[in-house]
């Protein structure tokens, strides 16, 4: 072997895996934060549902807390239960 | 005591006054009188006179002491007389002693005697007489005088000087005949208001022949002007014979009718034709120099012989025939060249003489500003100097910088100016300024620029802020600098954390958080980065420790800080593509619901190469690292099989190879030679490969960015740009509700802090018409409704 690596620096991006651009409480893309947060990533995490729905945790926490009975999804109105996959 | 002699009964017919200031020198006089008079034989009038204290004294001591002698006081038996021809007589000594002086002739007479016969003179009614016979013996003394200047045809410098004898030994006769005559100064003429006094009679007299004849008048004039004139020209002319005949107009109160006015037409129609004329001839700066050169000979002059009166006059004459009516010429002429060749002296010596005339400082701001406009829009607008513009930039301004501290004495008018004229031409040309500045600090920042120290370094970024404090694109300068900083913190170029950290606050200071707020993720994304590749290393230690070893790093990027980059597929060496996995699922378990994007782009490598010649270490970029790792198997390699092994994009690919075989530190040799990559060229590894370095790093060849890569970045910016139009535009409907379409773009236009076209603002109207957030008026299609 005439070349071998020492070593190598690599880049990745990384993105939420939604099955949409936007959140749908705030509207804002996932990409984004929820309005109340300045920096997207670790400090304004996605959660989803078991419906597979998915939103920034600030919105969908505060919509549960305006919900005191039948928590639902706000998008396809079933029970909201969290998705720990 | 002559108070005494005054008031209480005095027994003197003679006495008339009653102010008792002048009693005691009355009785002086009359002492004197009495003594001078051959008429008066009584020699104990003396002795009487005084007694009448003693009477009244002893008076005063009988009524206490009756045993004291009695004194019996007596009046005069006659009154006490003077001569019939006494006033003929005197007068005729006075005369002659009056004339004798007025030709400058020995006196027969004594002064004591004289001023005592004046005084007895005053003292016997006969004052009036006497002052109007002195008044004709010096009226006639003075018309004679001078109208023997009437006939005078001398050279005008001899007839000044003359004229100036004459005047003197007039003020001194005066002196001398005043003092002679002073009890008629301080009796006569005290007591009669209109009547002047001798000094003044003397004045008057002097003043109406002189008058009178206006052919010495203007004689005396025109010498004046000539001399004044010879003396602008240069020569050197008697400044005390100026003086004295100034101060004799001065004296005679016509140095305002019959000088003044003359001396300033002459001196405007002189200065007025030298404007003129050097204004043809000289540079401006000798023009200036001149100029200032004449204001101060003038200040000279006035100082020395002109009355101070006609001081301001004389000045604004001047200035108003020098400068005032050459602003523009001035300006126009030499300005540009005195700013362009940093003359300071000279700058500040326009700035001085321009503050002395009206409006010469707006005028000179004015010139100064389009000067700063028509420079910067050369060093802006032409794309030939994209390259060294932003130096260019700061070189200029710190000379205009120094050129309004030190020359215009930091005038605020100025240094307004100088920040409105570059905010005006370095947004000349849109985006292209902001992209340069942006780069420029990227340059600067980039590892390797040891040209500068820390300090050294600070300052510049500072002075870099000040620009870009001008520019009205911030957004275009973000976009730019964000692309430079991923570049610098991916590849490890930044020079110093400091330094980057420094700009950054810098940033936010001007602009607020909201402008670095992605800049900011940047640097927090690397930070985060290292923590992983940390957790990272351990991971592979523990999990797989059977693994062939690989030093591998991993920048995590947060996709919506970072500038986006088109994802690119390449094939990867099968160890290479191991790694890549393992990283990814150990990056996926630690943090739920995300998918991890590769960027080969941005990767870079360091290889060991053996060459015959020895071990060289190769900093090179991912694509290169691919390219030659081929070279593993066989030492020769076409074009087409590379392609198709690392699956590199075409022109990617092209540039690669380029970059390694033909560029300083070739590697690869190419067959056949040349520049350009063909598709039938073959490549070989080269193992006679030298270099005197260890550690070589193989630049990559940029592609030719300036078209795409700023064509994209551009477009990014325009879209953020339409974002921020929406907002703007929702933010004002939402506030005022219904608005005409003439206020809603202006207002906009006061809001957006970059430049837009109207025709884009009604775009960003109409979708947002489409998108119900406003809606046009039903009666009127000029006026908006927002919404609800």
């Amino acid at each position: 072997m005439k070349l071998t690596i020492k070593n190598w620096t690599g880049v990745a991006t990384w993105r939420w895996v939604a099955n949409d651009d936007n959140c749908g409480i705030c509207r804002m893309p996932f990409d984004g934060c929820c309005p109340d947060c300045k920096l997207p990533g670790d400090d304004c995490p996605l959660v989803w549902g078991q419906c597979s729905h998915c939103f920034h945790m600030h919105c969908i926490v505060k919509w549960l807390q305006s919900q005191p009975v039948n928590q639902q999804c706000p998008m396809c109105r079933q029970g909201w239960k969290f998705n720990n996959k | 005591m002559s108070r005494h002699v005054s008031k209480i009964g005095d027994p003197s017919p003679l006495k008339r006054l009653d102010e008792p200031q002048i009693s005691k020198k009355i009785r002086l006089e009359i002492e004197v009188d009495e003594n001078m008079s051959d008429n008066s034989p009584d020699r104990n009038r003396r002795a009487n006179f005084s007694n009448v204290n003693g009477v009244n004294r002893n008076l005063n001591i009988h009524s206490v002491k009756p045993t004291t002698k009695k004194l019996i006081i007596k009046n005069f038996k006659s009154e006490p007389k003077l001569p019939d021809d006494y006033n003929e007589t005197t007068w005729k000594k006075l005369s002659s002693a009056v004339i004798a002086i007025q030709q400058s002739k020995p006196n027969e007479y004594l002064l004591e005697e004289l001023y005592q016969a004046v005084g007895n003179m005053c003292s016997h009614k006969m004052a009036s007489e006497l002052y109007k016979n002195l008044f004709e013996l010096i009226d006639a003394h003075v018309r004679s005088n001078i109208e023997k200047f009437k006939t005078e045809t001398m050279d005008r410098l001899l007839f000044l000087k003359k004229m100036n004898d004459t005047w003197q030994s007039h003020c001194n006769q005066m002196i001398m005949i005043r003092g002679i005559f002073l009890c008629l100064d301080r009796t006569y003429v005290l007591q009669n208001p209109n009547i002047s006094s001798i000094w003044d009679m003397g004045l008057d007299l002097f003043r109406k022949y002189f008058m009178l004849h206006t052919l010495v008048q203007t004689r005396v004039v025109e010498g004046l002007l000539m001399l004044i004139e010879q003396e602008r020209q240069g020569d050197k002319v008697d400044r005390i014979l100026l003086k004295s005949l100034l101060r004799m107009l001065t004296d005679l109160q016509i140095y305002n009718k019959a000088f003044e006015q003359k001396f300033l037409q002459s001196t405007e129609r002189l200065y007025a034709a030298e404007g003129q004329r050097l204004m043809q001839e000289l540079e401006v700066p000798e023009f200036l120099a001149h100029v200032d050169k004449r204001i101060h000979e003038e200040n000279e002059r006035v100082l020395h012989y002109l009355d101070s009166s006609t001081k301001y006059q004389l000045i604004h004459t001047v200035e108003k025939q020098l400068l005032s009516e050459h602003i523009n010429n001035i300006l126009q002429k030499g300005l540009d060249n005195l700013l362009e060749e940093n003359r300071l002296h000279d700058l500040s010596l326009l700035y001085q003489l321009f503050s002395r005339v009206k409006n010469g400082l707006q005028e000179l701001c004015h010139a100064f500003n389009a000067f700063i406009k028509k420079q910067g829009r050369t060093i802006v607008i032409d794309p030939e100097k994209d390259k060294t513009m932003v130096q260019e930039l700061l070189d200029f301004k710190d000379a205009m910088d120094n050129i309004v501290a030190s020359c215009f004495k930091k005038n605020e008018m100025f240094s307004n100016s100088l920040k409105e004229a570059f905010e005006h031409f370095i947004n000349q040309r849109t985006n292209k300024p902001a992209e340069l500045i942006a780069k420029f600090v990227d340059s600067k920042l980039r590892a390797g620029n040891k040209e500068a120290t820390e300090e050294e370094l600070e300052r510049l970024l500072d002075k870099i802020m000040v620009l870009f404090r001008f520019i009205h694109g911030k957004d275009v300068f973000e976009a730019f600098y964000k692309k430079d900083l991923a570049k610098r913190l991916l590849v490890g170029k930044s020079a110093s954390v400091d330094a980057e950290k420094s700009m950054l606050s810098k940033l936010k200071q001007e602009c607020g958080g909201g402008f670095t707020s992605k800049l900011e993720g940047m640097f927090k994304d690397m930070e985060l980065s290292k923590d992983i590749n940390v957790a990272f290393k351990q991971h592979l230690n523990i999990n797989t420790p059977e693994l062939m070893p690989l030093d591998m790093t991993v920048n995590i990027l947060t996709m919506g800080y970072w500038p986006t980059y088109l994802p690119m597929d390449v094939t990867l060496p099968a160890q290479m593509v191991k790694f890549q996995d393992i990283f990814k699922e150990f990056y996926l378990s630690k943090h739920n619901g995300r998918k991890l994007q590769w960027q080969p782009t941005l990767g870079h490598c360091v290889l060991k190469a053996r060459f015959k010649a020895g071990q060289k270490e190769l900093v090179v970029s991912l694509f290169q690292t691919l390219v030659i790792l081929l070279f593993n198997e066989s030492d020769e390699h076409g074009f087409e099989y590379i392609k198709a092994a690392t699956n590199i994009e075409d022109g990617e690919l092209r540039r690669t190879l380029q970059s390694l075989a033909c560029g300083k530190a070739r590697v690869l040799n190419k067959i056949p030679k040349g520049r350009e990559i063909e598709d039938n060229d073959k490549f070989k590894f080269n193992n006679d490969f030298v270099n005197k370095l260890f550690r070589i790093k193989i630049n990559q060849i940029q592609m030719k960015e300036t078209t795409e890569e700023q064509k994209a970045t551009e477009e990014r910016v325009f879209q953020d740009r339409q974002y921020q139009i929406d907002a703007a535009i929702v933010r004002i409907m939402k506030m005022r509700k219904t608005l005409s379409h003439n206020l809603l773009i202006s207002e906009l236009l006061g809001q957006l802090k970059f430049p837009v076209k109207p025709s884009d603002l009604k775009k960003r109207i109409e979708s947002l018409i489409d998108r119900d957030y406003m809606e046009r008026d039903k009666d009127n299609s000029n006026q908006y409704n927002y919404v609800a």
